[in-house]
């Protein structure tokens, strides 16, 4: 069973490249990403152990593998992944025993392309002292479970995710899950940046030691276990290694709770009727940019996933505060500039991309629904961004609120609204057309949140990539416009660089509008078939 | 109520303004439609010409000719796989043809697309309905794209969610409706701006009973005033009771195409359904067994 299950993800995965042009052109592009990725971070590591000696080094693994396995299970949650879960749900009538189940589940997990980048990561570790023949019988196994925990891990805690997604009440609480994560990560990490700055990487390893801590926090155990038969002492590692598979099984029995749980319960319904809703769209103007705007607004509050990217603005509110409370060297240099409200728009730039250059793969099937409609192409297009204007307008202002606050000077916030609109406009200008050439394929909703997750389409992250430096681009005159009315002897009236802002947004956007909807109205046919989840 | 105006129907080039419902006596299930149609016999409603569409090196549609006339209810009917659904979706403008055209009156869909989509509405197989949107929402919705004057259109949605039966849950979210009421509200954002032409497909697959009769009461009206309905369905018995001309599809092709008394008169059999299956060849595959299907189940 266990092996029919990394079969089946096998078959999809090839089955994927085969009838999918995203996949088969993105896929090279991806796994070329994550080889390098993973060669970077194996270097690093190999010259760590090579130059580390005795209880630093132990130390030093201890932390890595903890931040290994940490990554490995959060960053799934916190970006879209770039592997897929097969959903528990199809699986849910067949006569599979759970525990082959779960096993099945892991052994899929194994075959994914990330995968590269943690076994290359977890087979240098081992193979670092290959020359011992016995270290490598404890070290092997001690890879093994902890490969295996992470991956069980990785699941496990996407079906968390899912299962709090489930209820009305969790929908409601994921913002600040997700907030928590993104702020725990970016806290996390830069505690971390800064103690190793500060006093080097064997001195910081040594002074907060966590190797003590193996038996207790799982994916230290593997770790120990590791250095443990490095030094010689064979019966800790052993030990070591009983208590990782121990962890491991711990996980996955909490994993298959969880999954039990999430197969046999329905998904609780959304909020009752109220008297507003069930007066649908009749109050307000009706026109359709403005039906199709309000449509999008009622969208980023009520679709968990589009609320997950809109989340992300809360993370970089959190990312901010974190950083001044941190005090990285990165923010606290702005800390006492009175123009910090200004970088505002650049932060929320960021938040926008996922639905800006992604305006019709929210869709999903609804797109066959929507341009069946005698809406003109141009209208909607209006209709949505809109929507994110209004989002993002909205999201500015608060964040720009926060750092004037936090900078106690709001001398430019007057000026943030014009930079603001300008910025969004040349976001917006790239992304209808970008929507239109490479709409994303987003995952359909299964019983795990994160099943299906590569049906987005890997063409799209390349073009979103190149869309990302052409908005940087359009970008240049208007901050250095700004850059030169807030700093640098003000040289330039707010007043210009506010009316200029707006000018250049309002023409790149009209310029753009024109372009996207006769592009739109000639390739209904590919958005509706590319963001169509099957 | 009395509904003036409505969406602007030109067929020929006759304009159709003047196509006018009264919708009335809700509270007793029935609706009473009047109707002044502009359509005329020479214009086909419906239209494809040597329409193909190639998937890899299958023809899902295969050089199809379909004329149907104002008016009719025309019932597609095919096997799983035969090109019904894809026919339908080159039609309304979803799925590009590989050659051929197809259109709806006096426009061509490819190249009037906007035109076409004003005069069509469509009940999909698939539910690809916003599921965050509230059934009342996403009537309104659907009106406001079709440009129904707001008051007529929360008039209409109102009468259109109190004769289907889904008042109660009409601030609920479309997701966290079950099938039927899925289908009922997909309906219901079919007809809400009156479309001349209707393409349902599989429009009673989860309908409970009573309202699949008033669907289909409204439907049978809806065609004698003038508007076209293009029907897919493997209900045989009520494609026979409903349509008017029925088109067999098989393999993307046109097999035959006639009223339903027409059909079986030429097949020489008593039903709607036995002239589909031996159309379709269905006899034979009635011959097919599985031997060790045939002892009880362990």
């Amino acid at each position: 069973m266990v092996r029919e299950l990394a079969g089946l993800k096998a078959r999809l995965f090839w089955n994927g490249i085969r009838a999918d042009r995203q996949r088969r052109i993105g896929l090279p592009l991806i796994a070329a990403l994550v080889t390098w990725l993973a060669w970077t971070l194996v270097t690093a590591h190999i010259d760590q152990l090579t130059t580390l000696e005795g209880t630093a080094r132990n130390e030093y693994l201890a932390w890595a593998a903890l931040v290994i396995f940490v990554a490995w299970v959060a960053l799934p949650v916190v970006i879209f992944p770039l592997d897929e879960n097969i959903d528990p749900q199809q699986l849910a009538t067949l006569p599979i025993p759970r525990p082959r189940l779960v096993a099945g589940l892991i052994a899929a997990g194994l075959v994914s392309v990330p995968i590269i980048a943690l076994v290359a990561v977890v087979g240098s570790t081992v193979a670092h002292r290959a020359g011992s023949n016995l270290a490598s019988v404890i070290s092997l196994p001690a890879a093994a479970i902890f490969v295996v925990m992470a991956v069980a891990g990785s699941q496990g805690f996407t079906t968390l995710m899912s299962a709090v997604l489930h209820s009305r009440r969790g929908r409601d609480l994921a913002v600040f899950v997700i907030m928590g994560i993104g702020l725990a990560s970016f806290g996390g990490y830069q505690l971390v940046r800064t103690t190793v700055d500060q006093m080097g990487v064997a001195t910081a390893a040594l002074s907060h030691p966590l190797d003590y801590l193996w038996w207790l926090v799982p994916p230290v155990a593997p770790a120990h276990a590791v250095t443990a038969a490095w030094d010689g002492r064979w019966l800790e590692a052993v030990v070591a290694v009983v208590v990782a598979l121990a962890w491991t099984l711990l996980i996955v029995v909490g994993w298959e709770r969880v999954l039990r749980w999430l197969l046999v319960t329905p998904r609780q319904e959304s909020a009752p009727a109220t008297a507003r809703r069930k007066v649908g769209f009749s109050r307000g103007r009706w026109e359709v940019p403005f039906i199709v705007a309000r449509k999008e607004l009622r969208f980023y509050l009520r679709d968990p996933r589009q609320r997950l990217v809109w989340t992300g603005t809360v993370i970089f509110v959190g990312l901010a505060i974190a950083a001044i409370v941190v005090g990285s060297d990165g923010f606290a240099r702005f800390r006492d500039r009175d123009w910090l409200p200004m970088v505002a728009p650049v932060l929320v730039l960021m938040v926008g991309l996922p639905i800006a250059l992604n305006q019709f793969g929210w869709e999903r099937n609804a797109a066959s629904y929507l341009f069946a409609l005698p809406a003109r192409p141009r209208a909607v297009i209006v209709g949505k961004n809109l929507a994110a204007m209004t989002g993002l307008l909205v999201e500015t202002l608060f964040l720009g609120t926060l750092l004037a606050w936090f900078s106690s000077s709001w001398r430019w916030m007057p000026l943030l609204l014009p930079v603001a609109l300008g910025t969004i406009c040349c976001l917006l200008a790239v992304g209808n057309i970008v929507s239109i050439l490479t709409p994303l394929r987003l995952p359909r909703e299964g019983t795990d949140m994160f099943a299906q997750a590569t049906e987005q389409g890997l063409l799209a992250l390349l073009s979103q990539v190149i869309s990302f430096f052409t908005i940087g681009l359009l970008l240049v005159l208007p901050a250095s416009f700004t850059v030169l009315t807030v700093d640098f002897g003000h040289v330039i009236s707010p007043w210009v660089t506010g009316a200029f802002a707006i000018g250049w947004g309002a023409f790149w956007y009209a310029l753009s509008l024109g372009v996207s909807g006769w592009l739109l109205h000639r390739r209904v046919p590919e958005v509706v078939g590319w963001v169509q989840v099957y | 109520m009395q509904n003036a105006g409505g969406p602007d129907f030109a067929f020929n080039g006759k304009s159709a303004s003047a196509l006018t419902f009264t919708w009335s006596a809700v509270d007793t299930g029935v609706v009473i439609i009047s109707i002044d149609h502009p359509f005329d016999d020479v214009t086909p409603a419906v239209w494809t010409r040597d329409l193909v569409r190639r998937f890899g090196k299958k023809n899902a549609v295969d050089g199809l000719d379909l004329s149907i006339r104002p008016g009719e209810f025309y019932g597609l009917l095919g096997q799983n796989g035969a090109g019904k659904t894809t026919t339908i979706r080159m039609i309304v403008g979803l799925l590009r043809p590989t050659s051929g055209s197809a259109g709806i009156g006096e426009f061509d869909t490819w190249k009037s697309p906007l035109e076409v989509k004003k005069r069509i509405g469509v009940l999909p197989e698939e539910f690809n309905l916003y599921e965050r949107l509230t059934g009342a929402e996403l009537l309104d919705f659907t009106a406001a794209m079709h440009n129904v004057p707001k008051k007529e259109a929360v008039a209409r949605r109102d009468d259109l969610l109190a004769m289907l039966d889904l008042e109660a849950d009409a601030g609920k979210l479309v997701g966290d409706y079950s099938r039927g009421m899925r289908k009922k509200v997909a309906l219901a954002a079919a007809i809400i701006a009156r479309p001349p032409v209707l393409f349902l497909d599989e429009p009673f697959e989860g309908v409970d009973a009573v309202s699949a009769r008033l669907i289909r009461r409204l439907l049978s009206r809806y065609t004698e005033l003038g508007a076209t309905v293009v029907f897919s369905s493997h209900e045989m018995h009520l494609v026979e009771k409903l349509c008017t001309r029925i088109g067999i599809m098989s393999h993307g092709k046109l097999l035959l195409e006639d009223t339903p008394e027409g059909l079986c008169r030429r097949m020489g059999v008593e039903t709607v359904e036995d002239a589909f299956i031996a159309a379709v060849g269905g006899e034979d595959e009635e011959k097919k067994s599985l031997p060790w299907f045939e002892s009880s189940p362990a």
